[in-house]
C-alpha cells in the first residue's frame, strides 16, 4: 500500500541526481555530435555556403577519392606503430616502477620525470626535436665527426620516422598510466607464487603479469589509437608537410570552409575509431576486469 | 617429458630427505635485523610451528626457507644440499601464501595445473592431472570456477592442491588459517595435520595462535623479536617454557619471580618482593643465595580458597579482579601485590566455592608443579604479554 507511491516519490530525487551529468553529456558530446551528423548530408555550394540538404553526396566524394584511402592508410599505419613502440615501452617502465623499485617514494619520484615532458608545450616539445633530428643536429653531426657516416642521414627529421619519435614521446605517458594502475594492484605475492610454481622470470611476465594488465593495456591502446587518429597536427609539422592524416582532410575542407564534406569525412574518422576501440573491448573485458 | 610424468605422478624417492637447517642466519632490511643467529633443524618428516607475535620474523625465516628472500648472512641447507641462491623449485620445496595467491585469472583447473604448464607439460596431460589433484582436495566438481567465485575454505583447498602437485620435500605454509572463520579453521587444522601424517613430509607453520601450534606441531619454535626463545615439542614448550617469555606467550602460566634464600636438599627457597614465599625443586640449575630466580606455575594446577592474606609457601593473596567462565573452567584474575596471577579452576570446584570480583583470595599450589625458568624475570618493559590476558 505505501510502496507504490513511495517508489514514485523516489523517482524524482533520482532524476535529479541523474540531471547534471545528463545535461552536460547532451549539451557538449550529443548535440555537437548530432549536429555534425546532420550537417554531413548537407550541400556545399560554392560562394554561398552550406545549403540544407539530404545527399550522400559528400561520402561518396570521399569514398572515391583516392586520397582518403592513402591518408587513413598512412594514419593506420602510425597508429599501428606507435602502438607497439607506446606498448613495449609503457609495459617495461610501469613493470619497472611497479615491481622493481621497492621504495614507494622513488616510484612515484620516476614516475612524475615520466611526466616532465608534459610541462611544456605540444609546440615545444616538437620543436625541440629538430636541433636533435635536423642534417645539421647532434645525431647526424656526431655520427659524421665519428666517421660512422659521411653524409648526413636525410630520413631524421621531416620523415615517417620523425613523425613516429613524435608521437612516441608525446604519448607514451599515456600508455605508462593505466598499465601502471592495473599492475599496483596484482598482488605481489602471485608473482612469488608463480615463482614458486618454477615460473621463470619470462614465465611470471607472460602467465602472470601480462595477462593482470590487460585491462590497462586495453585504456592505454585506446588513448594511443584515438591520439594518433585524431591528430594532424604532429604529423604535418614534424613531416614537414610531407604525410598528412585522416584528420588534415578534415581541416583541409574547413579552410575551405566545405563544412558538409568535412562532417563526412569527422563521421567516417568517429566510425573508424569505434570500430578500433570495440574491438580493443572485444579482447578485453575492461568492465569485467575493472570489478576484480 | 617422460621424465617429468615420472617426477610428477611418483612419490620421492625416500633418499631425498626434507630436513631443514639453518645455520647462523641472519636478515638484515636497512639497518635493523629482522632475525639473528638463527640456529635451527627441522627433522624429516616433522609438522613444525613457527610461533610468534607479529613482527618476530617468522614470515622472514619461512620465506628465506621458501627462497623468496636470501638471508644477509648464515646457510640453510635442505637435506644435504645448501639451497641459498637455489630457486624454490630446485630446493624442493611449495609455499602456500596467506593470501593463498591463487591467479584470479585462471580457472582454479589452470591454477593447479599451473607448475605443470611451467614444465611444458601438454595440455591434457597437465589438466588430467590437476584434476587428480583437486579430487584429493574434493573440489574437482568446481574446476572451471574462477577463484573469486570460492570461498575461504575452498581456496585454500586449491591453494594446497597447487603446492602438492609439485610433490614438495617441504611445504612450507603462512598462517595458512588467519583468514578462515572459527569452525572452518578448526576443520582444516584437523585435515592439515592428517595430510602431513599422510604424505610424510616437512610441513613448516607459521602461526601467532599457541592452540594452533600446540594442536598440529611436533615441534614447536618460539619466537621472540627476531630470535628464537626454545624449539621443542609441544609438551615440553607448554609444560616447561625455557623463558619467562615463552611462559607467558604460550599462555596457561604464571610466572613468579623471588630471591633465592636457600638451597637445601635440592629445594630452593624463595622470596618474592611482596613476602610471599615459595619452593621449586632444583633440578641442574644452579643458584645462589641472593640471587634472583624466576619459576612458572600452570594456570590450571593452582588451587583457590578465599582468605584474606597467607604467610604459607607456595601460596599468594589477592583480590579477584575479573572472573570468566570458558565451559570446562572458570579463569580467575587476581591482583596481587606483585602483579596479575590467573588460577584456572575446574568449574566444579568453581561453583562448589564461588568467588566474585573483590572478594579476597589465597592461590595455592605444590612445589612438584613449579617449574624453574632458565633466566629470571627482567621485567616487563615491552612484553606485551605480561598482563596475563592470553
Amino acid at each position: 500500500m505505501t510502496s507504490a507511491p513511495t517508489a514514485k516519490r523516489s523517482m524524482l530525487p533520482t532524476y535529479l541526481q541523474v540531471a547534471p551529468l545528463t545535461i552536460v553529456l547532451a549539451l557538449f558530446f550529443i548535440v555537437p555530435v548530432a549536429l555534425v551528423v546532420v550537417v554531413s548530408f548537407f550541400r556545399y555550394q560554392m560562394l554561398v555556403g552550406i545549403v540544407p540538404d539530404f545527399t550522400l553526396k559528400n561520402y561518396i566524394d570521399l569514398l572515391s577519392n583516392p586520397t582518403t584511402w592513402t591518408l587513413y592508410r598512412s594514419t593506420l599505419k602510425f597508429t599501428l606503430i606507435v602502438l607497439a613502440i607506446t606498448f613495449v615501452l609503457g609495459f617495461w617502465i610501469a613493470y619497472f616502477l611497479v615491481f622493481h623499485v621497492r621504495s614507494l617514494l622513488i616510484a612515484i619520484g620516476l614516475f612524475l620525470v615520466c611526466t616532465v615532458p608534459f610541462w611544456t608545450s605540444n609546440i615545444i616539445r616538437m620543436i625541440s626535436w629538430r636541433p636533435v633530428l635536423g642534417t645539421e643536429g647532434l645525431i647526424n653531426s656526431a655520427l659524421l665527426k665519428m666517421g660512422v657516416i659521411d653524409q648526413p642521414l636525410q630520413w631524421l627529421l621531416y620523415s615517417d620516422f620523425s613523425v613516429v619519435v613524435a608521437y612516441v614521446h608525446l604519448f607514451t605517458l599515456f600508455m605508462i598510466v593505466p598499465i601502471f594502475n592495473s599492475m599496483a594492484r596484482i598482488d605481489k605475492s602471485l608473482l612469488e607464487a608463480a615463482v614458486d610454481a618454477g615460473a621463470t622470470r619470462w614465465g611470471v611476465i607472460w602467465n602472470v603479469v601480462l595477462p593482470l594488465s590487460k585491462t590497462g593495456i586495453a585504456l592505454g591502446a585506446l588513448f594511443v589509437v584515438t591520439l594518433v587518429m585524431g591528430d594532424f597536427f604532429v604529423v604535418t609539422v614534424m613531416s614537414g608537410g610531407l604525410s598528412g592524416s585522416a584528420t588534415s582532410g578534415i581541416f583541409n575542407d574547413l579552410q575551405f570552409l566545405n563544412y558538409p564534406r568535412a562532417a563526412a569525412s569527422a563521421v567516417i574518422l568517429l566510425i573508424v575509431v569505434l570500430l578500433i576501440a570495440a574491438s580493443i573491448f572485444r579482447l578485453v573485458d575492461v568492465r569485467k576486469e575493472l570489478v576484480r | 617429458m617422460t621424465t617429468t610424468a615420472a617426477h610428477v605422478s611418483n612419490a620421492r624417492p625416500l633418499q631425498e630427505s626434507g630436513e631443514i637447517r639453518l645455520v647462523d642466519v641472519a636478515k638484515q632490511f636497512g639497518n635493523t635485523y629482522a632475525v639473528q643467529n638463527i640456529n635451527l633443524t627441522i627433522p624429516h618428516g616433522s609438522y613444525c610451528c613457527l610461533l610468534g607475535p607479529s613482527g618476530c620474523g617468522k614470515t622472514t625465516i619461512l620465506r628465506m626457507i621458501a627462497g623468496h628472500e636470501t638471508p644477509s648472512s648464515g646457510e640453510i641447507y635442505i637435506g644435504k644440499d645448501m639451497v641459498v641462491g637455489k630457486a624454490p623449485v630446485e630446493r624442493g620445496t611449495a609455499m602456500m601464501f596467506q593470501s593463498y595467491a591463487l591467479f584470479p585469472h585462471l580457472s582454479i583447473l589452470d591454477n593447479v595445473a599451473f607448475y605443470l604448464k611451467m614444465r611444458n607439460v601438454g595440455k591434457e596431460e597437465r589438466r588430467q592431472k590437476a584434476l587428480e589433484m583437486l579430487q584429493r582436495v574434493q573440489l574437482d566438481h568446481l574446476k572451471d570456477r574462477m577463484p573469486a567465485q570460492l570461498s575461504g575454505g575452498q581456496q585454500q583447498r586449491v591453494a594446497l592442491a597447487r603446492s602438492l602437485i609439485t610433490n614438495p620435500k617441504v611445504l612450507l605454509l603462512d598462517e595458512p588459517l588467519s583468514a578462515l572463520d572459527e569452525f572452518l579453521r578448526l576443520r582444516m587444522r584437523g585435515e592439515l595435520k592428517s595430510l602431513q601424517d599422510e604424505l610424510g613430509i616437512t610441513f613448516v607453520h607459521v602461526t601467532h595462535t599457541q592452540p594452533e601450534a600446540i594442536a598440529l606441531a611436533d615441534m614447536v619454535v618460539v619466537m621472540d623479536t627476531g630470535r628464537i626463545d626454545q624449539a621443542d615439542t609441544a609438551n615440553v614448550i607448554f609444560n616447561k617454557p625455557k623463558t619467562p617469555y615463552v611462559a607467558r606467550f604460550m599462555g596457561g602460566q604464571n610466572v613468579l619471580t623471588g630471591t633465592v634464600e636457600s638451597n637445601s636438599g635440592g629445594v630452593f627457597k624463595l622470596k618474592s618482593a611482596d613476602g610471599s614465599t615459595f619452593e621449586a625443586k632444583a633440578g641442574d640449575e644452579t643458584a645462589s643465595a641472593g640471587s634472583k630466580l624466576s619459576v612458572s606455575v600452570r594456570r590450571d594446577h593452582v588451587a583457590l580458597r578465599r582468605g584474606d592474606g597467607t604467610t604459607e609457601v607456595n601460596s599468594i593473596a589477592g583480590v579477584v579482579d575479573a572472573t570468566e567462565y570458558q565451559g570446562s573452567y572458570v579463569k580467575v584474575t587476581i591482583n596481587t601485590a606483585g602483579g596479575v596471577f590467573v588460577a584456572n579452576v575446574s568449574d566444579r570446584a568453581y561453583f562448589a566455592e564461588p568467588v566474585d570480583t573483590g572478594d579476597k583470595v589465597v592461590a595455592s599450589w605444590s612445589t612438584e608443579d613449579v617449574h624453574i625458568l632458565s633466566k629470571a624475570d627482567t621485567g616487563v618493559a615491552g612484553d606485551p604479554y605480561l598482563d596475563g590476558g592470553h
